[in-house]
């Protein structure tokens, strides 16, 4: 059954609201970046203790997202869930767009942005982070072939080959992105290979909460039928990678709690790190996992769109809080110089770190590039199907059953789920 | 007269730039023959540079000598915009405690210049390097400011700097947006001095030395007495070791 | 179109024969190079070349230099040779009415005066010490 892409319109009050407000706050971020480059780093918060501060959580985050977003697609082409096929092209254009936005931050605050070519030219084959610049490269060049076979019907053929190898690629990226932290045995935070795994794990949840709200805002936006069959889907699966993301922090820290030698990060993270401790429990458990789990499966919120958005909203505040905690927590303990020995002076202390505007800024200018080129990409090209109402999906799926017909029956009446016209 | 199409046109135009291009560079690579001046030789890894530092013997007022003899030497110290965790400390002052005893030792830690230097392994443009004879170095000119290498250093030696700097030793060019860390003020040492903070201590608290070579005060010390790593767990090999701690 | 092509040849045959023959004529010199050229003296003077030519190479090839030689000093520890960012400032840096040494990457001062020319930046003096180092 062919599947009809349509632009949007773009022409609406909305839309050029939209972009003006997230204009204006690129415009914002780039300001910040120009006082933080120009007056050098004291302006930041940041210091030779938290070297690595807002910007690079929010760069992470928007990283990590990316790989996840274009898990859609992957479960499409890869696993030949063909319900999601018409979602795969959406899925690589907000995957791009995140890693542009993550990129864009990671690269402004280098102390000497100006030098992007050298860390283009020269290579430390050692260095996970150079392996890193390499695979977030090919993915925009793979991720942009895959969506140019998905666009190009004579080349639709060849789409599972290439969402094979952008889903193997995409692996390999977040597995080198969990690295950066997992490889370094300085601090009693990173030193554990868990981490690369459950970075994959976070993709998922939040490359899907992304995903979930700018295809619910799209299509609710731009009064397209999106019925409740793929979204339920959708809302399922946010759920369950929500449920592993907790899995893995559980394991990640019993792990450490066992080591008699990582008690003290573990100690400071669970229960006396002050604002690490309150973000950890209120932010990243309960903000980002608990109340999330609970609006997607109980039975009082299931199936609410509104509450799905606020669950997704909630997931990434959530991933947001965790890499807050993974990346400045985990340089704000002092490392464990001098075993059965107290510093007094000198180091030992916890180092103290406030997010300053500029730096706050570039992050939240992040997230705005990304979604201001998926809001321009989606008025260019035919990224989104004109219509995903249940009928529609259920042919795509070939799993049109009678059986099926009655108990959505009782839907058709509902706006969401009317048939395409 | 024969009309010119846009294909001849631009064939043409390519085919006479690339030529002349091709001579003209060739005319001003074979022009160019000189006979530079004397140079000493490139560094080997005959020689291991390394520092014992014996705690027992510097009071706290040496190694406050010895962090100002590094300032002086090397140009930091003066940043007026940064604040006190953005200023740079190449070398600082760490007073430890036993947990145990309760006795209380002070010690100056800086870079330990370690066989095998994370900080090293982890720098994305080989900025972040160990010369043959030991010394680990920032190239500051491939630096990008990603500080990468001071989530990695084990000991928090390395700094970033975090405003515009000017008036820098000539001997060490510092600027903004770099990472930089101890040299072992590898500009004396290749001219067969000794480190500032070496010689500012002038008992046998700091002895400066190469650790290969069996006559040097350093080896035999290190021979005789007990020593040891910051850290020696990582087994990084450092250069610089303790004793009296 | 043939009287295009010729004009484009033309344009750059002229630019190129400029490059090599234009007269560099330096406003700036900076204190000691001016003192070193008054008593005619040859800078840059290389074996088997005029002073003339000496110059020329000089400007073609001081990044060369420069790049190749930090690195072996750098990276490899190698000290002296012909080539040092120090001497140059030495050289070319010039005094105010003060007596005071202006930094060498100055507007109007000796770098500037061929760099903002060609539109390059130069990198080297954020680090760089840009005026000679104070004589104890």
């Amino acid at each position: 059954m062919n599947i009809r892409y349509q632009q949007i319109q773009g022409r609406s009050l909305g839309f050029y609201a939209l972009i003006a407000t997230l204009g204006v706050i690129i415009l914002a971020a780039l300001g910040g970046v120009y006082y933080m480059e120009h007056n050098g780093h004291h302006v930041t918060g940041m210091s030779n203790r938290i070297v690595w501060g807002m910007p690079h959580v929010f760069a992470l985050f928007l990283i990590v997202a990316a790989s996840g977003a274009l898990n859609v697609a992957s479960i499409s082409s890869v696993f030949n869930k063909k319900m999601y096929k018409p979602l795969s092209r959406l899925s690589g254009l907000v995957a791009l767009a995140l890693l542009a936005g993550g990129l864009m931050v990671l690269v402004l605050d280098l102390g000497r942005p100006d030098r992007l070519i050298v860390a283009m030219t020269e290579y430390n084959f050692k260095s996970i982070f150079a392996w890193n610049i390499i695979l977030y490269n090919g993915f925009f060049a793979v991720v942009i072939v895959y969506l140019w076979m998905m666009f190009e019907r004579r080349m639709n053929k060849f789409s599972s080959k290439a969402g094979l190898v952008a889903f193997t690629w995409r692996l390999i990226l977040t597995t080198g992105t969990g690295s950066i932290f997992g490889f370094l045995v300085a601090r009693q935070a990173y030193d554990a290979v868990i981490m690369a795994p459950m970075f994959i794990i976070m993709s998922f949840a939040f490359g899907l909460a992304f995903f979930v709200l700018v295809l619910m805002a799209s299509y609710k936006w731009t009064d397209r039928i999106l019925g409740d069959m793929i979204v339920s889907r959708l809302s399922n699966l946010l759920g369950i990678f929500v449920a592993a993301v907790m899995y893995f922090v559980a394991v990640y820290h019993l792990g450490n709690l066992y080591l008699s030698e990582n008690a003290g990060v573990e100690n400071f993270m669970l229960f006396d790190g002050g604002v690490y401790t309150q973000l950890f429990w209120y932010g990243q458990i309960i903000l980002g996992g608990l109340i999330p789990m609970a609006l997607i499966y109980h039975p009082a919120t299931k199936g609410n769109r509104s509450m799905l958005g606020l669950a997704s909203v909630l997931i990434i505040i959530g991933g947001i809080v965790q890499l807050y905690i993974i990346i400045i927590g985990g340089q704000a303990y002092p490392m464990e110089m001098f075993p059965g020995k107290e510093i007094l002076e000198g180091y030992g202390n916890v180092a103290p770190y406030t997010p300053s505007l500029p730096e706050i800024l570039l992050g939240v200018g992040g997230i705005a590039v990304a979604i201001i080129a998926i809001a321009f990409a989606v008025k260019l090209l035919p990224f989104l199907p004109e219509c995903l109402a249940d009928r529609q999906a259920m042919n795509i799926a070939d799993i049109w059953i009678e059986g099926l017909k009655e108990e959505f029956s009782h839907d058709l009446a509902d706006t969401h789920s009317k048939e395409c016209k | 007269m024969k009309e010119l199409n846009r294909r001849d046109f631009i064939k043409s135009t390519t085919a006479t730039t690339a030529s002349v291009v091709t001579i003209a560079s060739g005319i001003s690579l074979t022009t160019f023959a000189a006979e530079p001046p004397k140079e000493s030789a490139p560094v080997t890894n005959e020689k291991r540079w390394g520092m014992l530092i014996d705690v027992n013997k510097l009071t706290e007022s040496n190694i406050e000598d010895m962090v100002n003899a590094c300032q002086e030497e090397n140009g930091w110290g003066n940043e007026v915009h940064s604040k006190a965790d953005q200023k740079p400390s190449w070398i600082k002052k760490v007073k430890v405690k036993d947990k145990a005893t309760g006795k209380i030792d002070t010690l100056p830690m800086m870079c330990q210049h370690c066989e095998q230097p994370p900080c090293v392994d982890v720098c994305p443009t080989n900025a972040s390097m160990k010369r043959e004879d030991g010394i680990v170095l920032v190239d500051r000119h491939l630096c990008i400011g990603c500080r990468y290498c001071m989530m990695a250093c084990p000991y928090g030696s390395r700094s970033f700097v975090h405003e515009d700097l000017n008036n820098q030793k000539t001997h060490m060019p510092r600027g903004k947006g770099t990472v930089e860390a101890c040299t072992l003020c590898v500009h004396r040492v290749d001219k067969g001095g000794v480190p500032a903070c070496a010689e500012a201590v002038d008992s046998e608290g700091v002895i400066f030395g190469d650790l290969y070579d069996a006559n040097s005060k350093i080896n035999q010390t290190l021979k005789k007495i007990q020593s040891t790593q910051i850290r020696a767990d990582l087994n990084l090999n450092t250069g610089v070791r303790y004793s009296g701690i | 179109m043939k009287r295009l092509l010729t004009i484009f040849l033309a344009a750059m045959s002229i630019g190129i024969s400029a490059q090599i023959h234009a007269d560099h004529h330096i406003p700036n010199l900076g204190e000691k190079a001016t003192e070193f050229k008054d008593e005619d003296k040859e800078a840059h003077k290389r074996p088997n070349m005029s002073h003339a030519d000496s110059l020329i190479m000089q400007r073609k090839m001081h990044p060369e230099l420069l790049l190749h030689k930090r690195d072996r000093t750098l990276r490899q520890g190698v000290r002296g040779g012909r080539a040092s960012l120090e001497k140059c400032v030495d050289c070319h840096t010039s005094v105010d009415k003060d007596g005071e040494h202006i930094p060498v990457n100055a507007p109007e001062q000796f770098c500037s005066t061929c760099h903002q020319k060609v539109g390059t930046s130069i990198d080297c003096f954020s680090c760089h010490r840009t005026t000679p180092a104070e004589e104890m």
